[in-house]
Formats: C-alpha cells, sequence, structure tokens
C-alpha cells in the first residue's frame, strides 16, 4: 500500500478532522469520540509498557483509578481541578513504583498476575471503604471541566494529541530504542551496558503518570469517578483488546483501537449487553487470526522476504 | 608487540556450582593487551561457564575476576559491560524489529533515562563500523532478512562499538565458509592490534589454533593444561579427553559375509537452523543388525542428524525407514516403529524414580513382555536394579545415561540412536558403558546409531565409521581403515 | 460452639476451593496454559445444570450430570477454538504465546460471561439441593449437602490422585508435566495427553461449578472472581503443584471463613490477597511450587 509510505499527509489529515469535529458533528458523537480520546490515552500508555518494555500489565486500571479517585477525592476536599490532577498523576506514578518495583523482580505470568492482584486489592479498598470513595455507585465530584459538549472534546483531543505526541516521540527515540532492547531480549540489553531494572521501572512511571493523569481528567468529564467508569476488570479488557486490535508496539494503533471500540461499543448499542460479546468475539478472532493488529498489518516493514 | 605488564583481564579460584553439580572449580588465567587467550573444551567442560561469570550473567561462588585491577566478581552484567568487557555471543542476538544500523547504533549509547536524541556523530560512527564489518550495503535492512554470516558481522559490530578493554568471542567461527572465517579472523586480530585483551572460547582447539597466542583447556570444570596451541594439542590428557586415549577395535567377524538390507536410508538431507546450515546433503545407511558409528566434534552435526531422523526437525532431502519415507511422520510415530533415541540431554523424569521412567519406557508393550525386558535390562545394568526407587535426578551422571539407555530399551527398538553418551562422564563409567554396548552388539540383533566425539569409545564396536565435519560427510569406512587414516591427525 | 461451626464450615467451603483449583493447575502444569476462562466455564456448568434441573425438572442429579457435561463441552470449545490455534499460529512469536493466550482465554471468559448474562440475567440462582435435612454434628446444625457437597470433592480429588499415581495414564501425565519432549521421545503423542487433560479439567471444573451452585447459588456477575480466586490459591500453592493447591485452597478458605464469622463479612476476599501479596514478594514460587 504504497498510500502508507507517506505518514505525515494522514496524520495531518485526521488532526485537521479531529480539530474541527465540532462544526460537523453532532453532540452525542462528539460525546463519544471524548471519551474514546481518553481511552485512547490509556491504551497508548499499555502498549508503552506492553510493546516496548515487554511486560503485561494486566491492572491498569489500577493506575487508572488511582489517578481517578485522589482526584476526586482532593477535589472533594475543595482542591481545584488542575491541583487535583496533579495529585492524582502524581499518587498514580507512586503507587506504579511501588507495584512495580517487587513486580519487576518476577518472570513469566507472576508480574501479570501481581498486577491483576493490585486491582482487586483496590477494588476491595474501594468497596470496604464505601463511606470515602462511594463504593460500587462511584463517588461525585463537584467540579467539572466543562459542561458544553464542544469544550469538552477539545480538552480530551489536546489532551490525546499531546500525549501521542509525547509517547510516540519517546517511542521513537534512543530511550524507546534502548526500552525495545530491554522489552526483547534483557540479558543482551545488559550486555551492552544497559541497567535493564532502571529503564523498565521509568517505562512503568510514564504509563502510570498518564494513566493516572486521564483517568482523572476522565473523573472532572463524568462529574463521577466509579468502579464502572475507571477500576473494572472490563476497562482492562478493552484496553487489551484496543491495543492489540490497533497493532501492539505502534503506540498510536492504540488510538484507532480505542476509537473502534467506543464506537462500535455506541453502533452496537441495540444489542444490549450482547455488544461487549461481539466486541470480544471480534477481537478474539483478531488475535488469532491477525496478531499484528490492523496499523501493525497495514504498516509491516516492506523488506520482510 | 610490546605487551603490558598488568593483565587487562585476571581471574583467580573461580568457582560456580549449580547444585550438587561442579561447574566451574578454581579456574585461573590472565590476558594481557594484545593477547588472545583460546579457552579450550568440549561440551558440559564449563568454559561457557566462565564466559558467563566474566560477564557477570552468572555470579561466581568463589574467585575474583579482576579488569585492569578493578574487582568485578559480582557486579551486575550492565556494569561489567560500562566498566569495559564486551562479549560477543555464540547465537546471534540481534533486535529483530530493528534495522542493522539501528542496532550498532543501540551499542553506541549511553545509559540514560534522559538523553531522547543520540549525539550526532553516533549516527556516523554506527556507519563507520558498518562499513569496517562489512555490513554498509545491509544498513537498513531488517535482521530476519539477513543471511546467517552478516548476523555474525552484526555481533561483531556490537562488540567494535563498544570499544571494551576485554572482549569475550564464543565460538566465533562456527556455521561459517572459510572466506569469513578468515574476515572475522581479522576482525578479532583487530581488537589485538588496538592493544585490548581478547578471551577466545570454543570447543576445537584446531579451528582456533592460527590465531591465539596462549591456549586453555578445560574438562569438567577443570584446567588440564595450558600453552601454545601446539603443546595443548600433543598435550597426553587434551588428547585422551578429546579421543579417549589409544584406539582399539573389534570387527565382528559374522558380519563381513551378510551385508544386510539397508534398514535406515538417509538422502541427501539438509538442514537450517533459521539462516544456519546444520547439515548439507548428508547421506548414509545403516543395514539391519549394524553397528555404525558417527563421529565429529561438538557443532559438526550429529544431534541434528539424528533429530532429523527422529522427526524432531524439518528437514530437505529424505529420510527412509523400513520401506517409508520418514517425511511427514511425528517424533511419536517414529518412536512408536522403531526407532528410539537416547538424546545428548537425555530428557529423564527427573521427579520420577528409576522405576517409573523405565516403566514408561515398556508401556507399549503388553505387560508380559514389558516385565521380560525389564528384568533384562536390570541385569545388564546391575546398578539400576540397585537404584529403582530413586528419583531419576538423584543418580550421578553415569548411571543416569544408563538409565537412559535402558528406558531406550525398554522399547524394544529396532534401531537405537545414541547420542554422545559419553559427554561428561569418568573413564570408569566409559568402561562399564562399553562392556554394556558390547553385549547388546553380541546378544541382540539390535541396530544401533552411535554418535560421538569420543573416538576411543566410538570405534571398538563400530561395524563401518562415518565421519561428520562442519555439517557434512567428509570420510566413511571401516573402523581399521579410519584408525590407520585419521587417528592421528583428527585433533 | 462458634469454633466448631467455622472448622465445618471452612472445610466445605475450601474443599470446593481445592477442587476448583486442582483443574486449573493440573492445566498449567502439563499444558502450560493459564485458563483465564476459568470461571466462565464454572457458570457455564452451574447455570445450565441449574435450568435443566429446574425448568425441566430433572431435579438436581440430573442438573448435576448435564452440568457436568456442559462443563466439559465448554472445555472442549475452549481448547479446540482459542486455546490451540494460538498455540499453533505461526504468525504468534513463541515469547508472546503466553500473552497471547493469557488475552484470548480472558476475551472468551468475557464472552462467556456476557453470554450467560444475555441468557440467564445476572440474577443469582441456587441449584437445589441434592439431599435435604440438617444434621446436628456436636451442637453445630450442618446442612446435609454441605457435608455432601465436601465429600464429593474429595471423592473427585481422590479419584484424581489415583488416577495419576496409580494408572498408566497418569504417569504419562505426571511425565508430561516434567518433560515433555522425553515423553515424546518414549513415542507418546503429545496432543492425544493434552486432550485427556483438557476432558479431566472440564470434569473436575464442570463438578466444581455445580457444586458451587448448589452450595452457595452463581450468577453470571461471579466468573471474574471465580477466576481470579482460583488463580490465587493456584499461585499460593505454586504453579502446577495439586498438592500446593490443596494447601492453599484450605488456607485461604478457613482464612475467609475466620475473617467472615470473627471480623466482618465484607472484609472475606482480604485475606487471600494480603496472603498472596506476602507470597509473591517472599517466596514466589509458592508453598510447593518447584520451579
Amino acid at each position: 500500500m504504497s498510500l502508507l509510505r507517506h505518514r505525515a499527509p494522514w496524520i495531518v489529515l485526521l488532526l485537521i478532522a479531529g480539530a474541527s469535529a465540532p462544526g460537523w458533528m453532532g453532540a452525542y458523537f462528539l460525546g463519544v469520540f471524548t471519551t474514546a480520546y481518553y481511552f485512547g490515552v490509556f491504551a497508548m500508555s499499555w502498549d508503552l509498557l506492553f510493546g516496548f518494555a515487554g511486560e503485561v500489565n494486566f491492572g491498569p486500571t489500577f493506575l487508572i483509578g488511582v489517578g481517578a479517585y485522589t482526584a476526586g477525592l482532593m477535589n472533594n476536599a475543595g482542591i481545584g481541578i488542575p491541583l487535583c490532577l496533579l495529585g492524582g498523576s502524581a499518587t498514580a506514578v507512586v503507587g506504579g513504583l511501588l507495584l512495580a518495583l517487587p513486580a519487576l523482580r518476577l518472570r513469566g505470568p507472576y508480574f501479570g498476575l501481581v498486577t491483576l492482584v493490585a486491582v482487586l486489592l483496590l477494588l476491595d479498598f474501594i468497596v470496604i471503604f464505601a463511606g470515602v470513595t462511594g463504593g460500587e455507585i462511584g463517588m461525585m465530584v463537584p467540579d467539572v471541566l466543562s459542561v458544553s459538549a464542544t469544550i469538552n472534546y477539545w480538552y480530551a483531543f489536546g489532551f490525546l494529541v499531546i500525549s501521542a505526541f509525547i509517547l510516540y516521540g519517546l517511542s521513537v527515540s534512543s530511550v524507546g530504542l534502548i526500552l525495545q532492547a530491554t522489552g526483547q531480549d534483557r540479558i543482551e540489553a545488559a550486555a551492552l551496558g544497559f541497567n535493564v531494572t532502571k529503564h523498565k521501572l521509568a517505562a512503568f512511571c510514564i504509563s502510570a503518570l498518564f494513566s493516572g493523569l486521564a483517568g482523572g481528567l476522565l473523573t472532572f468529564y463524568g462529574g463521577l469517578a466509579s468502579v464502572d467508569t475507571v477500576v473494572s476488570l472490563s476497562i482492562t479488557v478493552q484496553i487489551v483488546i484496543a491495543v492489540v486490535f490497533g497493532g501492539r508496539r505502534t503506540i498510536l494503533g492504540a488510538i484507532l483501537g480505542s476509537i473502534f471500540l467506543i464506537l462500535a461499543g455506541e453502533l452496537l448499542r441495540p444489542l444490549g449487553q450482547l455488544n461487549t460479546f461481539v466486541v470480544s468475539a471480534v477481537a478474539l478472532a483478531v488475535i488469532i487470526f491477525f496478531p499484528d493488529g490492523a496499523l501493525g498489518w497495514l504498516l509491516r516493514p516492506r523488506d520482510q522476504a | 608487540m610490546m605487551l603490558d605488564a598488568t593483565p587487562l583481564l585476571d581471574v583467580a579460584g573461580l568457582t560456580k556450582r549449580f547444585g550438587g553439580l561442579v561447574a566451574v572449580r578454581e579456574i585461573g588465567f590472565a590476558v594481557r593487551g594484545g593477547e588472545i587467550l583460546g579457552l579450550i573444551g568440549p561440551n558440559g567442560s564449563g568454559k561457557s561457564t566462565v564466559m558467563k561469570l566474566v560477564m557477570g550473567i552468572e555470579r561466581p561462588d568463589a574467585g575474583s575476576v579482576k579488569l585492569a585491577g578493578t574487582e568485578i566478581a559480582g557486579w551486575p552484567t550492565h556494569r561489567i559491560a560500562r566498566e569495559g568487557v564486551g562479549i560477543v555471543f555464540q547465537h546471534s542476538r540481534p533486535l529483530h524489529r530493528q534495522t542493522v544500523l539501528e542496532n550498532i547504533k543501540l551499542a553506541l549509547l549511553p545509559d540514560s533515562l534522559f538523553r531522547l536524541a543520540a549525539e550526532p556523530h553516533v549516527e556516523e560512527r554506527a556507519r563507520e563500523i558498518a562499513d569496517r564489518v562489512g555490513l554498509g550495503a545491509v544498513l537498513h535492512r531488517r535482521p530476519p532478512t539477513l543471511p546467517f554470516a552478516d548476523l555474525r558481522r552484526l555481533e561483531m559490530a556490537k562488540a567494535l562499538a563498544r570499544n571494551p578493554k576485554v572482549v569475550l568471542v564464543d565460538e566465533p567461527f562456527a556455521g561459517l565458509t572459510s572466506a569469513e572465517v578468515a574476515d572475522f579472523s581479522q576482525l578479532i586480530d583487530g581488537f589485538r592490534q588496538a592493544g585490548h585483551a581478547v578471551l577466545l572460547v570454543d570447543h576445537n582447539v584446531k579451528s582456533v589454533a592460527a590465531l591465539v597466542d596462549r591456549v586453555l583447556a578445560m574438562y569438567l570444570g577443570q584446567r588440564i593444561a595450558e600453552g601454545t596451541a601446539d603443546e595443548v594439542m600433543r598435550d597426553e590428557t587434551v588428547r585422551r579427553v578429546y579421543l579417549g586415549g589409544r584406539i582399539e577395535t573389534h570387527p565382528r567377524k559374522e558380519l563381513d559375509a551378510k551385508g544386510g538390507e539397508a534398514l535406515l536410508e538417509v538422502r541427501g538431507v539438509d538442514v537450517f537452523y533459521g539462516k544456519a546450515r546444520a547439515l548439507q546433503e548428508v547421506s548414509l545407511h545403516v543395514n539391519a543388525g549394524e553397528f555404525v558409528s558417527v563421529v565429529g566434534l561438538n557443532g559438526a552435526g550429529k544431534t541434528t542428524l539424528f533429530n532429523a531422523i527422529s522427526g524432531l526437525v524439518p528437514f530437505g532431502g529424505d529420510i527412509h525407514w523400513a520401506g517409508g519415507s520418514l517425511r511427514h511422520r511425528t517424533p511419536a510415530w517414529i518412536a512408536r516403529n522403531g526407532i528410539v533415541q537416547c538424546p545428548e540431554t537425555r530428557e529423564l523424569f527427573g521427579d520420577l524414580s528409576v522405576r517409573e521412567n523405565l516403566d514408561l519406557g515398556g508401556q507399549h508393550l503388553s505387560r508380559p513382555d514389558r516385565e521380560a525386558q525389564l528384568a533384562w535390562l536390570l541385569e545388564l545394568f546391575p546398578i539400576l536394579n540397585e537404584r529403582q526407587r530413586q528419583p531419576a535426578a538423584t543418580l550421578s551422571g553415569g548411571e543416569q545415561q544408563m538409565l537412559a539407555i535402558a528406558r531406550a530399551l525398554m522399547m524394544r527398538p529396532k534401531l537405537l540412536i545414541l547420542d554422545e553418551p559419553t559427554l561428561g562422564l569418568a573413564p570408569v563409567i566409559l568402561e562399564q558403558l562399553s562392556k554394556a554396548l558390547g553385549r547388546l552388539r553380541e546378544t541382540t540383533p539390535i541396530t544401533v546409531l552411535l554418535g560421538e566425539q569420543n573416538v576411543t569409545f566410538a570405534l571398538p564396536h563400530a561395524d563401518r565409521v562415518y565421519v561428520l565435519e562442519h555439517a557434512r560427510i567428509v570420510w566413511q569406512g571401516d573402523p581399521v581403515r579410519f584408525a590407520a587414516e585419521m587417528g592421528t591427525g583428527y585433533l | 460452639m462458634r469454633g466448631l461451626q467455622i472448622l465445618i464450615d471452612g472445610f466445605a467451603i475450601s474443599s470446593l476451593y481445592g477442587l476448583g483449583a486442582v483443574g486449573f493447575t493440573l492445566m498449567f502444569g502439563v499444558c502450560g496454559v493459564l485458563n483465564l476462562a476459568h470461571g466462565g466455564i464454572m457458570l457455564i456448568a452451574a447455570l445450565l445444570g441449574w435450568w435443566i434441573a429446574a425448568d425441566y425438572g430433572a431435579g438436581p442429579y440430573g442438573g448435576a450430570a448435564v452440568g457436568i457435561a456442559a462443563g466439559l463441552t465448554a472445555s472442549y470449545i475452549t481448547y479446540f477454538i482459542v486455546v490451540r490455534p494460538i498455540q499453533r499460529s505461526r504468525s504468534i512469536p513463541r515469547e508472546e504465546e503466553e500473552i497471547f493466550l493469557l488475552t484470548g482465554t480472558l476475551l472468551w471468559g468475557v464472552m462467556i460471561q456476557v453470554g450467560m448474562d444475555y441468557l440467564f440475567s445476572n440474577n443469582p440462582v441456587t441449584m437445589q439441593p441434592m439431599v435435604s435435612g440438617i444434621i446436628d454434628i456436636f451442637g453445630v446444625r450442618t446442612p446435609r449437602n454441605e457435608i455432601l457437597i465436601a465429600a464429593t470433592c474429595w471423592a473427585a480429588i481422590g479419584l484424581l490422585w489415583m488416577l495419576v499415581n496409580k494408572t498408566q495414564m497418569g504417569k504419562q501425565l505426571l511425565a508430561a508435566s516434567i518433560n515433555p519432549r522425553g515423553l515424546t521421545l518414549l513415542g507418546f503423542e503429545l496432543s492425544r495427553i493434552y486432550l485427556i487433560v483438557w476432558t479431566i479439567y472440564g470434569l473436575l471444573t464442570g463438578l466444581a461449578g455445580v457444586l458451587l451452585a448448589s452450595f452457595f447459588g452463581i450468577s453470571s456477575d461471579n466468573a471474574g472472581n471465580l477466576t481470579a480466586s482460583a488463580f490465587t490459591i493456584v499461585i499460593l500453592g505454586g504453579l502446577g503443584s495439586v498438592p500446593g493447591s490443596l494447601l492453599a485452597a484450605y488456607v485461604v478458605g478457613y482464612a475467609e471463613t475466620l475473617t467472615a464469622y470473627l471480623v466482618n463479612p465484607t472484609l472475606r476476599p482480604i485475606p487471600a490477597l494480603l496472603i498472596l501479596v506476602l507470597v509473591l514478594y517472599i517466596r514466589p514460587r509458592g508453598f510447593l511450587g518447584r520451579r
């Protein structure tokens, strides 16, 4: 597909389409895309860890949830949104460090399982301290980013573009190259003089920062921090689907995957609960037959004989 | 060349244990700048472990490793690398999704979390290095598309990029043509010219003799000889370890007349591991009742040949067994239908008892047959009878080998394939094993295909011998002729 | 009195946990697969069993039989449609096979949960007890059903033990978990061994689901938690170790029961998670794990 040889025009096209959306998209779809954009940041952060550092994180919602709930709690204590977001992402980074430090010593399935345990602990924590966290119903926050669908959209779009810029830039930088080495072959990376643990920890913290920030922003968009919006296992599943679908290790594919997922969920709404079934089934088929995902397949290197 | 007084790499009393096994025992040596030391030994001698200990991939249990006077034993690998040790692994380890240029650039990068862009000279230097090793034309290709020799060049490039004081090179010439070997020798010599120290690890003295200044020979974790390449090749202990001592042959009279029909026919078989050619146009045959030895050093291709016959690796060419082709048969089918392999790694069920291992071998037989076979084997290998209830993992090396062979024999194979049964075994055990094989040969119509590096073990019972070298059959004939023609020049 | 009640209830719960975990650990030990659709398979067995028992008047025994059969079928579907294609796929590199298996089985588990929710709604259902009545054990009034369930769990585990230790096939399974290549060299087709393991897995897990429905009740919302609790126990006991899983099942079962009775029922799931965190920090291979 020679159309894709020059990516810049495509990116410019998408940016223009995205920025101008409030002009031609209805409020309903603006809302759908707003959620999709925040989801895109969740997914990109996950891809950084998975595709580059080579670590499967089954508990990204731990980082997202910590960021969201901290921001929410701070807001309920009367602190303004910007500081809440800062607090939320800082806590997420600290939480990420606490999780990663011991977890990175473990090999194989254990790392993924530790991350899953972290989510379960968070879930139980939320339910037990329901008085503070609002339990299963969730915690309302007094402030919101905006009441206008358009402004909310632009916040989300801007955040997505900046995050994509940073995360993608990292992935193609020297740091990204080193990270890929640590993910693909840790002994070779060490033999070349790289401290594997240090780099993986850094990747974890970056992933935590963006996840926590996105979680906070999502909370101030919907006015609610709850298990269903930021912590539940189904969100983890959706993130994994989005990344594998879009193409792991592409960072930008995660955005495509998220948009597809959220859109598909909306369009299949008439099916009721079965929309999750259909989406999961499609995702399962994709990972079996097209493991490289959409973008991965489109962008496959031409010199592969 | 003037050599420095202080060695760049100074190793003393290096010891490493893996559970009960002492892999490296009190190894010491020194390599000066501008010098190449060859570390030689067969599989299981501990030479690769020594290399890993120096590089920090394994932690030594005792001993010291000094790099230009600084003690580095026990340091993490990346710190040792930054201090000035580089390694060229035996199996190429490129980043598959990155281009050649990116792979080399990686080796030039500092270990920083914050330098997002490499300094401008990095790209230029990477190109320089690529040209020097001969990769200038493939800078933008990715490793899966490159031929084997180019992947090895890439490994050399990475080492050059790091510009280490000490370079560790593992089996540098395996899988290369003679022209490529010459290129690589030059590159390694380049390190020496630049005043660096080189530790070359290999299992074959002959292949590195031209390049090294000195040689240290290892066996079962210990040093057995040191000196120039010539001195080591002529050393008594070394020859015994590699060749096993004086060569004896015991030709069987009754087989001369018979001739037998070809039970196993291997025709023009090729095997590739990725890019590396492991077997090239190999043809041989084994007649019913024969004992055929395939002799060759580590890496010659014996295991690959046996794995092709047993259906464990895909191959080009054809293999015929009892009238049919083995091409599309599963390994389990091949084992059930008469070809049973006792691999180099033995593949015992360590947690199960000796008896349970044997029983599993006999599960395809009817109960009375199984009991009869078991009784016969316990008589052939009395030590197994004694240790019936013990877990297989607690047996000594020699006992494990006997168990592996006995288990294979439980299947009543028509063709028994033995891959390096003497690996790492003490001479006393070799005697017992040799006797057992002798009895097997005399009392049963079994056909045996034996792959061995130890010529003294391989020859006495053989009816015919093939010599495998660098993936090809280079000689075939009977043992008497082998002793006459190949004996002295073999090592 | 309380103590005895905790002892008895804890025993029954632990036995059920044990049965649920044993299949999971066997699957990992022999086939190397961590099946994240585990809870889903229990759910299918439970719901279908309940449905047949209630709506078709087959009674609890008929329902149990159907449930176990359903569990077995679900297990086969998991193997042939999700796990085997991923294992045989040539586009998935070996190092990433594990991740793809985890993701694939996770997705399949979600599909089961949503599908069951659609067919049966997420209201909890309880299977009719197989034996009714209450028995008095030293003053503690215990439902007969509870005792039957514990006994059935142990009967199943006992059968598994006999299979593994006393039969030829069992030795093959043990050998496969230790060294699959060794087994191939002895003429055993691994594909056949794997099929046998998925069969045993389906039967054990189906039975666990049916018994769970009879003891606690079940709803489609539970699927994820069931998987989570099974692998918590399996990690605690040591991946691949059947005795380890049983030991861990009792540790977790009693920890939960003690918490529920003595502290607060809502804090029930906490001790298991805390013990897990401790174990992962101190001894990641679990109580009796090998590697």
